[in-house]
């Protein structure tokens, strides 16, 4: 199931928590409400960090993960490492790298086994990905934009990409990916897909504004719910095509 | 998209206030005061600048009016032709009319007085001027006063007019009075809207919203509608015959079979192909409703005859739509508002061919090109044959399953914080769900810095780990020792050997030794250089030997070697070639080979009490000789103890003759 939640009347929530199948990292907020939210869908299952990185509460922005490892920009001070190692379980690697580009969120997307990258990260940046993070590697752009953290979001069952991806583009992704890939928006029109919406292979977090179409393209995309992501083209077609044209 | 919202129109202020707003303005924003023994030019410019003022005024108020209400030629011809139904097309456009008329007639009046006032000869003639100027400003204001009082009354009603939006989804409900139309826009939408048990309780259009799909339709419940000739419709049904006209909508005919409407089945059957017209592209569907009191079935041969006739009517406008002849769903519905029984079938029957109608448009526009993408879902070609599995943990699994049965709620941070003192007050701590190998050390407290060093520079997530290889190869090589340690042991060696060692060990003392010794020798400093002197052979006492050898007293050389040795640096090399070095300078006053600087002749110092000429003296003489006057002009007035001219003297800084009492300006200096 998809949920529409809010951090402090902001609604891109990707851009204040990270979630990866095997932990849950949040901002600290003024209040739990938000991290409420991720807490009840998600504590009986993986361990939901509250936490800071750089001092800064941008932390999806910030860092990438998937279930094998956490990767942290060379920013990260010693405390908060110390702090995300003793919350996460030990068989997440957690690794601070020294990369110029320090806005990690931006510049990797990633779920288990596939991570698509920024086109300028260093050698060293891209075979740390390899390792911490246990994926194939691969530079790309989404929509002639190289900021893929940004502009797509994906897990091991689906990925949603920037509205303004080709046809081509998208097949291209989804054989990189190895997963079907959907082109659309999160909260209300937005393009920064990446910013809106946090995804692991059962549930997902986006902003309040998202409209009920757009949510169930997301759910659709991510197999969310029982219905195949073939369904965006199948039920919701017809939706779709008068919402947008 | 041009939003139709009436709401903000600026309010028209009747005749009367209209010439009090203008005039009080008038008075308030312009200069008041004017006397006879101006120049005549500041008195024309005086009356010159109010009449001007007070068209300017009039002009900008009447030109908002013009502006802010639409006109009905340039709006939607739905809004265009609901406003000439209720409003009257002419009689608006009369009004507006006048109230250019009026703008136009103010300013030539204006212009008119401005050019007389130029020739006022007097502050009288040009105040009569000004009067008459706008008096009659006001006049033209009075007449149009009936105008401005009907657009007032516009403004006020079209403000109350629902939000439609002629472009969006729109579903439309139509049919004879009092055959169940507001029920059913009650029962989809939020709308509330009157329901009562009489005709014409709907005086107006009413608009509702509701959801099909993810998308949003606008339901629009319209009066009800008589079948007589439509020169003879009242307003309120020619509000109906506007939306149908206009409006690209799912059009719901309502049929009251029981015909507890009050109209029978044939009445509304003609009402039916009377408006057909207006169904024109339209998808259409013709509801049977208050199915409770008369089923569709029960009703007679010749009424059925006639619900069949308009249901085939209601055929042409699927066929019109590309859509398949014999495919009648959603054409003909049956459904009680009262009973909840087939409402929800009709909004989705009429929404889903609305739905299909626009998108068999919107896929000929050339738009759907830019959005091909978003109706496409890739699907991955394998590309290798890695298995790439998602990782649902078990426990959601369980939990979904278990969902399914109940779920008990979970004590969140928020149920914590409100608990505590609400947002702000509450704080959590970020320690609570560490996880360490012992729940005890979650709160320790870590020093960051300690003696001076970053404490995490020094933590190494794998210490333990490290820690225990490292004892297991400790272990692994203590086993080994203990092996060697046996085989090393002394008792074992035979006495040969034991001999051989002793040897050993004998030579290498004697080595340590002579080593010592050799190193305690001169402080161990190379006398000759030591790529000379390897067995340190080269000593004083052999050059000594080896001198007398050859016959020569070895003592000098001897003594010039030693105090040539090192380690003495700091000092100056002692004096024994200084002699020389004074000679030398007479031929060599390279000051590079001089050993020291040669000291200048000291110049000769004036010798005391001698008085040099200067000051204007002639000589010495003459200087003398005035130094001794002065001293005796002073001596009296010093044994006095009075003041001389050479004393120190603080003048009065700040004289309060000048800084006191009153003053107009410039007197400061002067006083």
């Amino acid at each position: 199931m998809a949920n529409r939640i809010q951090f402090e009347n902001s609604c891109d929530v990707g851009v204040f928590s990270k979630l990866t199948n095997a932990y849950c990292l949040v901002a600290i907020g003024g209040s739990e409400s938000f991290y409420s939210a991720f807490e009840a869908e998600l504590a009986d299952v993986i361990p939901v960090v509250k936490t800071s990185i750089a001092g800064t509460r941008i932390i999806g922005r910030l860092c990438a993960g998937n279930k094998n490892g956490l990767l942290l920009p060379h920013n990260t001070t010693d405390q908060e490492l110390q702090h995300l190692r003793n919350s996460l379980p030990d068989q997440v690697v957690v690794q601070r790298i020294d990369e110029r580009l320090s806005a990690l969120g931006n510049c990797i997307a990633c779920n288990d086994h596939v991570a698509l990258t920024h086109t300028d990260l260093d050698k060293e940046t891209e075979e740390m990905i390899a390792d911490v993070l246990g994926v194939e590697v691969f530079r790309q752009t989404i929509a002639g934009n190289i900021l893929v953290g940004s502009y797509c979001a994906f897990s091991n069952k689906g990925a949603l990409v920037h509205p303004h991806t080709s046809v081509e583009d998208m097949n291209e992704l989804a054989t990189l990916l190895q997963v079907p890939v959907s082109a659309g928006t999160v909260n209300r029109g937005s393009e920064v897909i990446g910013a809106g919406l946090t995804v692991n292979d059962w549930t997902a977090f986006c902003g309040s504004d998202t409209t009920a179409t757009e949510l169930n393209v997301i759910e659709t995309a991510f197999q969310l719910k029982p219905a195949q992501p073939s369904a965006i083209v199948d039920e919701m077609r017809k939706s779709l095509i008068d919402s947008y044209v | 998209m041009v939003q139709y919202n009436f709401k903000n129109i600026t309010v028209v202020p009747n005749g009367k206030d209209f010439i009090d707003i203008i005039l009080s303005r008038t008075q308030r924003q312009t200069p008041t005061v004017v006397h006879k023994g101006y120049a005549i030019s500041r008195l024309r410019q005086f009356y010159m600048r109010k009449v001007k003022y007070t068209q300017t005024n009039y002009y900008d108020k009447l030109s908002t009016i013009i502006d802010e209400f639409p006109r009905l030629d340039d709006i939607h011809p739905f809004y265009g032709d609901l406003l000439h139904v209720l409003y009257n097309k002419d009689h608006y456009k009369l009004a507006l009319g006048q109230i250019n008329t009026a703008r136009n007639l103010i300013s030539k009046i204006a212009k008119d007085y401005v050019r007389l006032l130029k020739y006022g000869d007097s502050l009288y003639r040009c105040k009569c001027l000004k009067v008459a100027a706008l008096g009659r400003m006001c006049t033209v204001i009075k007449r149009v006063a009936p105008s401005l009082a009907y657009l007032e009354q516009i403004r006020q009603h079209m403000a109350r007019l629902p939000s439609i939006d002629p472009n969006t989804r729109t579903i439309l409900i139509c049919g004879y009075p009092n055959v169940g139309k507001s029920s059913f826009i009650n029962k989809i939408t939020r709308a509330d809207v009157d329901v009562q048990p009489y005709a014409f309780t709907t005086k107006s259009l009413f608009v509702g919203h509701t959801d099909y799909k993810y998308l949003r339709y606008q339901v629009i419940d319209t009066p009800g509608i008589l079948d007589r000739p439509f020169e003879d419709r009242n307003i309120i049904e020619m509000c109906s015959i506007t939306a149908l006209a206009h409006l690209r909508a799912a059009v719901l005919f309502f049929l009251d079979i029981s015909g507890s409407c009050g109209y029978t089945i044939a009445q509304q059957a003609a009402l039916f192909h009377s408006i057909k017209s207006l169904f024109m592209n339209k998808p259409l569907t013709i509801v049977c409703n208050k199915t409770d009191l008369q089923p569709l079935e029960g009703i007679s041969e010749e009424d059925m005859k006639l619900v069949m006739e308009m249901k085939a009517e209601a055929m042409k406008t699927v066929i019109g739509q590309g859509g398949e002849p014999t495919d009648d769903q959603g054409v003909l519905l049956t459904m009680s508002t009262l009973t909840e029984d087939g409402v929800i079938a009709v909004k989705n029957a009429a929404c889903e061919r609305l739905l299909d109608q626009r998108v068999e448009i919107k896929m000929k526009s050339k738009k759907i090109n830019d959005c091909l993408n978003r109706f496409h879902v890739a699907i991955p070609k394998p590309r290798d044959q890695k298995e790439r599995p998602p990782c649902i943990p078990q426990a959601v699994l369980e939990a979904k399953a278990k969902q399914a049965a109940e779920k008990e709620k979970r004590k969140t941070e928020k149920d914590l914080e409100n608990e505590n003192g609400g947002a702000g007050v509450y704080s959590a701590s970020l320690k609570k769900n560490y996880i360490l190998a012992n729940d005890e050390w979650k709160e320790d407290v870590l020093p960051e810095i300690l003696d001076g060093h970053n404490v995490y520079d020094f933590i190494d997530p794998d210490i333990l780990q490290r820690l225990e290889e490292l004892e297991q190869e400790e272990g692994l090589r203590q086993a080994e020792e203990v092996d060697d340690d046996f085989e090393m042991d002394g008792k074992e060696l035979t006495p040969e050997e034991q001999q051989a060692l002793a040897e050993i060990r004998k030579k290498k003392s004697l080595l340590i030794q002579q080593h010592r010794i050799k190193k305690s020798t001169a402080e161990s400093r190379p006398i000759v250089p030591r790529k000379f002197d390897k067995d340190k052979q080269f000593t004083t006492r052999r050059m000594g030997r080896q001198l007398s050898a050859l016959g020569l007293d070895p003592s000098k050389a001897i003594d010039r070697a030693r105090s040539r040795s090192r380690g003495r640096k700091r000092e100056r090399s002692p004096d024994n070639e200084c002699g020389d070095a004074m000679d030398m300078d007479v031929d060599t006053p390279n000051k590079k080979l001089r050993m020291r600087s040669r000291s200048r002749a000291r110049s000769v110092s004036r010798p005391p009490g001698e008085v040099v000429p200067g000051e204007g003296f002639k000589d010495s003489a003459q200087k003398v000789k005035a130094q001794k006057l002065a001293k005796k002009s002073s001596k009296k007035r010093n044994k006095d103890a009075r003041r001389g001219e050479a004393d120190r003297v603080i003048p009065t800084l700040k004289p309060k003759h000048l800084f006191s009492g009153k003053r107009s300006t410039g007197k400061t200096d002067r006083r």
